[in-house]
């Protein structure tokens, strides 16, 4: 089985996210900070005139050496909305299933592609750990 | 005796088929597969609400059918799904509470009946009406709204790179007009969502009647400036708050009409709610011409600073002799939170001998509120201006036992940081830093930035599931940059400090009464026992739902037991009761479940997930709830 995949990258390392679960792609503009927000959230950003939370990838991952951030991916997982901020995002493709299974609550397994090593996002996972208030 | 008038049918007609709409496409949507998995849930919550506020208006046939549906649901919902051969009966009954509400609005009933004997309409049809109406979900309104605000963003970008102020007058005009033309649209966006307070008060006669009858009073309650226009959310959040306040006028305010005579005052009381415009918002007001608060209180009240503090803080209407005054405190501290919550404030005025006035000041429109946008370390943050009372230098500051106040106008208002009242980390304030005094009725707050950048008209937008259960935030504003600024929340600054402060701290030796969660949806449940658990003399916290609770009782240690109730909307007892299970810190905390449903499916789930004790409301009697706090609290 195979699903459509959107590839982002944050640092040296590759994710991707089900495009069932990915709304649009945005560039990634000023952030206003939310002090006492759960930790993980980077702070909320207007997106088309709407309030939209944005999430640090990177630390949800425990990535320490991740770029800046310039794109959002927005992402939807039961009625909860919010963009996920990374570095880049390189294109949709075909991925098989996860294979091997990754140590983070946040990764659902990873697959081996063209010899890099692809972690799938688990979109429900990352809000639930935000609305719990803990990034890991 | 005369029912509701056509208006508030309308309302309630929008609102039921408005739901009924939703149960049909959920309905659907089980039988094809496509439904959220707490689809039986939210076909519950609607049929609920459309069977209560039949009830309401007095649509009796209305009430039956859906307490049916209800019924029908019930039994379908064993064993969690609901099997694709009870869609269809499930839907035609839809069908027959559509019919039978009657009205202008059955046209997709009428397509969809093949002879159903479930019912004809029972209600006349109502009389047609000059212009013909819309009906839409408000969320369309909202995005119309969102647009236009970006595209008032957008021009001022325009403006600014053309720079118009150099040369070209007639491009500058054209700008000038374009703004006046967007503004005026933005005003039309805003227009679709109000909806005149004339809508909600067609139940107020009838109770304030029944209420003095109870009482043994004679009370007249006259109204004025009903057309006045507020939006529907904050309608809908201030018609239980009005009720309440109706309620405090006529229980403690209004005197019998024996003690009236010998006050020298007409046998019948009087009690006003009017209504007017105020700027960008609007005052509601209950007044009453009965005993006013006590001279005592007053004489508390001028000295604590406000009215409002003295009779909403909890300690007070649980004053060991619970008197007729104390009583006027009971619930007023979750209006007060409410009106807070939708932006606005509380005031109130007395008299002694001559009556009481209570004011509720609120936003014309949730869509649009004025606020002060201030800076602090680099970050812009927004004050709704209703709560703002003055701007002040901060300079040479006061300060006893390590705190920090500010004296203006001969009292010392405390002061703090705005950084650390919301614990950002963040570098000391400029050399030259502003002090913005923030008044939530309960008490004053300076609180400490850099800069003031001015006052503007914004449109407060939530900021989402994810984050609703953010403390300090009533949302987060765009401001004329396309830049975004969160609104503080007036009642968290002001509270954030008087939970610290050191008074109630002094007279640590007294041990404090236990300190109890209350939490449920509705309003009127929330209060009841409220005023139950405070008239027992324990400390009552409330959340709305399981996820505030779950805010509240990581935010709280004080709070040493939980009375929740089941269904409720975002995340409901069960579902807290497991999360309060699981976490390691709260696992022993003892949990009392409250439904409305006496179901042994609930029983079993709140058994599994660990409830300490099970109260069902229809066997509701306060007695059991307090015998049952007590007996978790000494274990």
């Amino acid at each position: 089985v195979s699903d459509v995949h959107v590839r982002v990258h944050i640092g040296a390392e590759s994710y991707s996210l089900p495009i069932a679960s990915v709304r649009e792609i945005a560039e990634l503009g000023d952030i206003a900070p939310l002090p006492g927000a759960p930790a993980g959230v980077l702070g909320v950003c207007n997106l088309h005139g709407r309030v939209l939370p944005v999430i640090g990838l990177a630390g949800m991952l425990g990535i320490g050496h991740a770029d800046h951030p310039t794109r959002i991916v927005i992402a939807e997982d039961g009625g909860r909305v919010a963009g996920l901020a990374v570095d880049s995002v390189s294109g949709v493709e075909l991925l098989s299933a996860s294979s091997e299974d990754v140590d983070s609550p946040h990764v659902n397994g990873s697959v081996l592609v063209d010899g890099v090593l692809v972690g799938t996002i688990d979109v429900g996972a990352v809000f639930e750990s935000i609305e719990r208030g803990s990034a890991r | 005796m005369t029912g509701p008038d056509a208006e508030v049918l309308d309302v309630f007609r929008a609102e039921a088929n408005e739901r009924l709409d939703r149960m049909t496409e959920l309905l659907i949507g089980i039988d094809d597969g496509s439904a959220p998995v707490d689809a039986i849930d939210l076909l519950f919550r609607d049929v609920h609400s459309v069977k209560g506020s039949a009830g309401m208006v007095g649509f009796d046939r209305t009430r039956t059918i859906a307490h049916e549906l209800e019924d029908q649901l019930s039994a379908a919902r064993a064993g969690d799904t609901l099997a694709s051969e009870l869609v269809e009966p499930l839907l035609r009954l839809t069908d027959a509470v559509r019919r039978s509400l009657g009205g202008g609005d059955d046209h997709d009933a009428t397509a969809t009946d093949p002879g159903q004997a479930a019912g004809e309409p029972a209600e006349p049809p109502t009389q047609t009406r000059g212009a013909p109406t819309i009906r839409m979900p408000a969320e369309k309104v909202d995005r119309l709204l969102d647009a236009v605000g970006e595209s008032v963003v957008q021009m001022r970008r325009l403006e600014h790179m053309l720079d118009l102020s150099a040369s070209d007058e007639n491009a500058a005009w054209e700008l000038g007009r374009e703004k006046a033309l967007l503004d005026g649209m933005q005003r039309a966006a805003i227009d679709m969502r109000t909806l005149p307070l004339a809508s909600i008060v067609g139940r107020y006669p009838r109770a304030v009647r029944e209420l003095a009858l109870a009482e043994r009073k004679e009370v007249v309650l006259e109204t004025s400036g009903m057309e006045t226009q507020l939006d529907r959310v904050i309608l809908e959040g201030i018609s239980e708050a009005i009720a309440h306040l109706l309620r405090n006028a006529v229980a403690h305010g209004i005197e019998s009409p024996e003690e009236r005579e010998r006050a020298g005052k007409q046998r019948c009381g009087r009690v006003v709610l009017r209504a007017e415009q105020r700027g960008s918002f609007v005052a509601v007001a209950v007044a009453d011409d009965g005993r006013g608060v006590d001279a005592d209180v007053v004489a508390r009240a001028d000295a604590a600073g406000s009215l409002v503090g003295v009779l909403c803080t909890a300690g007070f209407s649980t004053a060991a002799a619970v008197s007729e005054v104390a009583g006027r405190g009971v619930g007023l501290d979750a209006v007060k939170t409410h009106v807070e919550s939708l932006g606005g404030s509380i005031e109130i005025s007395t008299v002694p001998g001559a009556g009481t006035t209570t004011t509720l000041l609120l936003p014309y429109s949730v869509a649009l509120t004025r606020v002060l946008l201030i800076e602090r370390d680099g970050r812009r943050f927004a004050v709704p201006l209703a709560s703002v009372e003055e701007v002040a230098f901060v300079e040479n500051p006061l300060s006893l036992v390590g705190r920090q106040a500010l004296e203006l106008h001969g009292s010392a208002v405390p002061l703090a940081d705005l950084a650390a009242l919301l614990g950002a980390p963040s570098r000391a304030p400029g050399a030259r830093p502003r002090a913005v005094v923030v008044r939530s009725s309960e008490s004053r707050q300076a609180v400490v930035c850099d800069r003031i950048l001015g006052d503007q008209e914004v449109m407060v937008k939530s900021l989402g599931a994810l984050l609703a259960s953010t403390p300090g935030y009533l949302g987060a504003a765009i401001v004329d940059s396309g830049a975004i600024a969160p609104v503080l929340d007036p009642a968290f600054l002001t509270r954030r400090l008087g939970a610290t402060a050191p008074a109630p701290a002094a007279n640590g030796s007294e041990p404090q009464p236990p300190k109890l969660l209350v939490v449920d949806d509705q309003f009127t449940v929330r209060e009841l026992q409220r005023s139950i658990l405070e008239a027992a003399g324990y400390r009552v916290a409330t959340a709305r739902n399981g996820r505030e609770a779950c805010a509240a009782i990581a935010a709280d240690a004080e709070i040493g037991l939980v009375v929740t109730d089941v269904e409720m909307p975002e995340m409901d007892g069960i579902e807290l009761l497991r999360t309060i299970r699981e976490d390691p810190r709260r696992s022993a905390l003892p949990v009392v479940v409250l439904t409305s449903r006496a179901s042994e499916d609930d029983k079993l789930r709140g058994a599994e997930a660990g409830a300490d004790a099970y109260i069902v409301k229809d066997e509701f009697d306060q007695r059991a709830l307090l015998d049952t706090v007590e007996r978790l609290l000494v274990r």
